[in-house]
């Protein structure tokens, strides 16, 4: 299930996505969780030690690609996965979008 | 970046016991760049107040723009009879479904300030367990499903 959880700022939706994330890996599930937001913070309520952040590669620009039609990313989500991705406690999968230097604040 | 994001999820497994879970931009506008357009539901994350339950009401109605039915509030922080009533009347008046109630805790706002995951400092705490009870839900298609889904 592909799920995206949105709210004003200050609602509590990062805490939620993180918490429920990890609830369902620990159920067994596997749980890939994206931080959509330019200042990423899920690390943080996921329990992963945003110092981890700063070795992560930024996603390079070619991983989109132009096709008739219309755009598709250039490599699997696994290899994507593999590059750009942390384990977490209970085995969650952060897939680490943005730049990291603000990782922790905010 | 909302354009991977929509791609990664795009690609992301079908299927219904695996979860990709997508923390949006607390901006509504990412929502027209049609960052969720490929998920299977949307969660929003309220506050019983009613600038919180109207930005809800404006997101559910973005999503529904992109083509997204399933689509539930999160009702979060409440304190109590007066604010549940508060929200269930937003939510009937709006024909939005109520997919969670979760109790205000002062241990979230504890764990923020210590840099820790709710789970890990408030394992026990109501509203984590609140957020157990949504995560079952989520596993039984009776939050946010359509009714055919089940694990």
């Amino acid at each position: 299930m592909k799920l995206a959880v949105a709210g004003k700022g200050g609602s509590g939706k990062t805490s939620f996505s993180g918490t429920v994330s990890r609830l369902l890996a620990r159920d067994g599930r596997r749980v890939i969780a994206i931080d959509g937001d330019s200042n990423p913070n899920l690390v943080v309520t996921l329990g992963i030690a945003p110092e981890r952040m700063q070795d992560m590669p930024t996603l390079p620009s070619d991983l989109l690609r132009r096709t008739e039609d219309g755009i598709e990313l250039s490599k699997t989500l696994e290899e994507i996965c593999t590059s750009h991705s942390l384990e977490g406690p209970d085995g969650v999968t952060l897939l680490v979008m943005a730049h990291p230097q603000h990782a922790g604040t905010g | 970046m909302h354009a991977t994001v929509r791609s990664v999820i795009e690609v992301a497994s079908e299927r219904h016991e695996d979860f990709c879970i997508l923390d949006t931009e607390a901006s509504p506008e990412h929502l027209s760049r049609g960052t969720a357009q490929y998920a299977d539901a949307m969660l929003l994350v309220v506050e019983p107040y009613f600038k919180s339950l109207e930005t809800g009401r404006r997101m559910a109605g973005l999503a529904k723009d992109l083509g997204l039915e399933r689509v539930a509030l999160i009702a979060n922080k409440m304190r109590g009879e007066s604010d549940l009533e508060a929200v269930r009347e937003f939510a009937e008046k709006h024909g939005l479904e109520v997919g969670g109630i979760i109790p205000y805790d002062d241990l979230m706002p504890a764990a923020e300030r210590a840099g820790s995951s709710p789970l890990d400092f408030a394992p026990e705490g109501p509203a984590v367990t609140a957020i157990q009870q949504i995560a079952r839900g989520l596993v039984d298609g009776s939050i946010a499903g359509n009714g055919a889904v089940k694990a």
